[in-house]
């Protein structure tokens, strides 16, 4: 049997492609290497351990049955590698962020601050020729105006003393704050206006509930249609849409979605004397048995450490050595403020504001239950405060050198009380750096083959990257003072891999990327990659899921021109909203 | 009935920066063999390769051993009005890593890590002198090798270099012996002098073992402290697994006098300057 496309990983971009391509009519096949997630109320909790644990949590990188061991990644350095498998993948545990990428880091930008971005590395084509399928996706997912919690009230009272303006469009053209632009149904009804579970039954409440647990996966409110969750993961939205596209699209045919259907292999052939991928293998986790299907097309979609693994383990060809370098992450870093007040830390969607500094990077709040603000404390580069500082312990205007808050300190910052802490991520506009990198791991191999080894010589970034972070970390602490805050951590966070990009990454030049400006591999036909790690750079910062969608909406109207002799649809039709009731019905 | 402890007084105003202290001594030279006594491995090692069982309802020694251990390091990430806490000098009246559960939550991490088809290659490996060859296909057993005894080991002989006094004491491993300071002094050498000492070499092997071993010290270092944050703090220590509930309300819970939510909160504070929507 010869699908017309497969999409290999249902993560944030696999299912974009998927839901495009089906709605075209396309007998499209999705594979998931992890958990199908289909009764969330059944399956998951809100408790963080039972969530995130990374070794056994609903939410962690491993095959669905929790018995099993989670999945081994190698990382030479003091680093955390946070992904989440199953479908909806990373989007189970984001906070919804959407924000568009800075324009500075596409081709042909000219504006006066052109220096401050990694141009060496831009994306191939035009910022505004990514703004109509930004358009498409904003409507399809929905994102909406965040709205606010007491955290976000604190947090914008800091930003609104930093002397500058608050922003009201979608496109960030200069240094601004705002409400986060959210992939989160506004909050209706009953929601948010109470905490009695009895008053936010659907559809008395709709939308965001307030509930404060995004990084747990979104099941509220309780008794909606699963495509009326309010945070829109792609389980929520474009699954849904993949899963009954015959039933809102005049042409749709529904996607064959399969879990627990690890990809080991990507199969090629020679057609026309040019090298064309044909189809995949996978790996049944629950029996242990294989599959192979034939495709026209297959697309990549496994995240930005994944997909380069399949890459080399299925010995496609890397004759520019590019294939998994180039691996950014944002340098995130944390920086955390002590208050007297209430600060809602634990309370409302993960996070609902943000800073943005195009040139150097964004700041956002964070909002987070007891274990992960711990964790967020425990991980640094820097040593433990007060005891050693492993090389760094920066100083600055927080308060004493950046490095891990534990022992008796963490017992004093936290019974301080969660709720008079607010937390501030760094989000570093970092530079393509052709040493971190995903290579194949000198640990033997698992079921699936050669595991990953992700490299991150953190130390020895860019001049501009380290710079970049720096100058976030001030502001973030300008701002947590100037809201209040009496006392100011910096961590200087170890790489926590979380926004991850680039590591097949689209370019203008042959030499130093993977895919050409379609997403296409630039050395085997029909073959495409639909993830984060076509990204061609870290945006400049911007949280990356919404351009990796846009990307990816993209990429499938390429493929549907190239390879099925269709027209483009964005810009030409209206989308339909992955909320519509339809879906709702044909779920 | 939520029982929330009292807040601490308030911090005080921008406190002193703290200091670094100086590296600790060169560790005493020392055989192989006599480290591992010192560090009470020797014996339960033999123990449990004999198959011995120790008397029922009490743990085999290298759990014992292992658990203790970890202990140390549950304390010393969150300390409180146990034992072990007041060895290593910080005891606090609130609950801590131990009335977390944390020790055996360690345990149980580190056991689950290294899955065991890894280990099997491993073996398979080392049985024809040979790689791994990729993509071959590695056991399928359900099962994960128990790292928590060898990281116990790493501690305790680290314990030993720091402060060779830790020999012996009132606990029963040279790392629960070790002052606030001694652990601190431990996870420097884990983060930086003994990686790049290890680094020296494998620096300059070809991918794919450049930097492995030295890189997997400096992960450890890290994610010891990270692991043993997100455990104490979390609800591991009262969730029945079987029925998916809380058996009662988790130590950090009560530390930070954090409130769950069943579905929703009245947090809704409106939309910043009245706008629902942007253009573009």
């Amino acid at each position: 049997m010869t699908r017309d496309v497969i999409v290999v990983g249902a993560g944030g971009g696999g299912p974009v492609v998927a839901k495009e391509l089906a709605a075209r009519g396309l007998d499209v096949l999705l594979l998931e290497g992890g958990a199908r997630h289909g009764d969330p109320r059944r399956e998951w909790t809100h408790l963080e351990n039972d969530a995130n644990n990374p070794l056994t949590g609903f939410l962690r990188f491993g095959p669905p049955d929790r018995r099993e061991p989670a999945w081994l990644r190698e990382e030479p350095q003091n680093s955390f590698l946070l992904q989440a498998a199953g479908v909806g993948g990373t989007t189970l545990h984001y906070f919804g962020n959407s924000p568009r990428a800075y324009p500075g880091v596409f081709h042909g930008y000219d504006g006066a601050d052109r220096a401050m971005y990694d141009t060496a590395h831009a994306f191939p084509f035009a910022y505004r020729d990514l703004v109509p399928y930004y358009r498409w996706v904003e409507a399809t997912l929905p994102v909406q105006t965040a709205a606010m919690g007491v955290k976000e009230t604190v947090f914008l009272s800091g930003a609104e003393k930093l002397g500058i303006p608050v922003q009201t469009a979608k496109d960030t053209t200069g240094w601004s704050y705002r409400p986060q632009e959210n992939a989160i149904l506004q909050p209706g009804g009953t929601a948010g206006r109470t905490g009695d579970p009895a008053e936010l039954q659907h559809p008395r409440a709709t939308g965001c509930t307030f509930c404060g647990y995004c990084l747990q996966g979104c099941m509220e409110p309780p008794g909606a249609p699963r495509n009326l969750y309010a945070k829109r993961s792609t389980d929520n939205s474009y699954v849904p849409m993949a899963l009954t596209a015959a039933a809102w699209s005049p042409h749709g045919r529904d996607v064959t979605l399969l879990a627990d259907a690890y990809v080991t292999r990507v199969h090629t052939g020679h057609r026309d004397g040019r090298l064309t991928a044909t189809g995949v293998t996978w790996r049944t986790g629950a029996t242990g048995e294989t599959h192979r299907e034939d495709a026209r097309v297959v697309v990549l979609a496994g995240g930005a450490t994944e997909t380069p693994r399949l890459w080399l383990n299925s010995g496609l060809p890397n004759p520019n050595g590019w294939v998994g370098r180039g691996y950014t992450d944002h340098f995130l870093d944390g920086v955390t403020g002590l208050f007297d007040h209430d600060t809602g830390n634990s309370r409302g969607p993960n996070s609902a504001a943000r800073c943005d500094f195009p040139g150097h990077g964004a700041l956002e709040n964070i909002g987070l239950p007891p274990a992960m603000q711990a964790y967020s404390m425990a991980l640094s580069d820097s040593g433990i405060r007060g005891r050693y500082r492993n090389g760094r312990g920066f100083t600055g205007p927080w308060d004493g050198p950046t490095g891990r808050v534990i022992g008796p300190e963490l017992k004093e910052v936290l019974a301080h009380g969660i709720d008079r802490l607010l937390n501030v991520l760094i989000l570093t506009g970092d530079d393509v750096e052709a040493h971190n990198r995903v290579t194949q791991s000198v640990l033997p191999p698992d079921s699936h083959g050669p595991v990953p080894k992700v490299v991150f010589r953190s130390r020895e970034r860019t001049r501009r990257t380290q710079a970049n972070r720096e100058f976030l970390a001030r502001k973030a602490t300008e701002l947590l003072r100037r809201a209040g805050a009496r006392r100011v951590y910096r961590f200087d966070w170890a790489p926590l891999l979380l926004h991850v990009h680039s590591t097949m990454r689209m370019g203008l030049s042959a030499d130093d990327s993977v895919l050409d400006a379609d997403a296409r591999s630039r050395w085997i036909d029909h073959l495409y990659i639909a993830d984060n790690s076509a990204l061609a750079n870290s945006l400049g910062g911007p949280n990356p899921t919404l351009t990796t969608q846009a990307l990816a909406t993209r990429t499938a109207e390429k493929i549907f021109a190239r390879h099925f002799g269709g027209d483009p649809w964005v810009g030409h039709e209206t989308p339909v909203p992955s909320t519509d009731p339809r879906v709702s019905a044909a779920l | 009935m939520p029982d929330p402890l009292p807040l601490n007084p308030p911090l005080p105003l921008n406190p002193p920066p703290p200091t670094e202290p100086p590296p600790p001594p060169d560790p005493p030279r020392r055989d192989r063999r006599a480290l591992l006594g010192a560090a009470g491995l020797a014996t339960a090692a033999t123990v449990t390769a004999a198959g011995a069982r120790p008397a029922r309802a009490a743990p085999d020694p290298l759990t014992a051993w292992t658990l203790d251990t970890m202990t140390g390091l549950a304390v010393f990430v969150l300390p409180g009005p146990d034992a072990h806490s007041r060895a290593q000098g910080t005891p606090r009246p609130d609950p801590g890593g131990v009335e977390a559960g944390l020790p055996r939550f360690l345990v149980d991490a580190l056991n689950r890590y290294l899955p065991v088809p890894v280990v099997t290659a491993y073996r398979r490996a080392a049985l024809t002198a040979l790689p791994a060859p990729p993509g071959a296909p590695a056991s399928l057993a359900k099962d994960a090798v128990p790292l928590a005894p060898l990281v116990a080991l790493l501690l305790n002989i680290q314990a030993l270099r720091v402060d060779p006094r830790t020999v012996a004491g009132p606990l029963p491993t040279p790392f629960s012996r070790l002052s606030y300071a001694g652990k601190a002094a431990v996870f420097r050498l884990l983060e930086g002098p003994d990686p790049a000492l290890v680094e020296a070499l494998d620096a300059h092997l070809p991918e794919p073992l450049k930097r492995t071993a030295s890189g997997l010290l400096r992960f450890l270092g890290g994610a010891l402290l990270e692991l043993a944050a997100l455990g104490g703090l979390s609800e591991w220590g009262v969730f029945d697994p079987t029925t998916r509930r809380l058996t009662g309300r988790p130590v950090g819970w009560r530390l930070s006098g954090y409130v769950p939510a069943a579905e929703g909160r009245p947090e809704f504070r409106g939309y910043y300057q009245g706008r629902r929507e942007v253009t573009g």
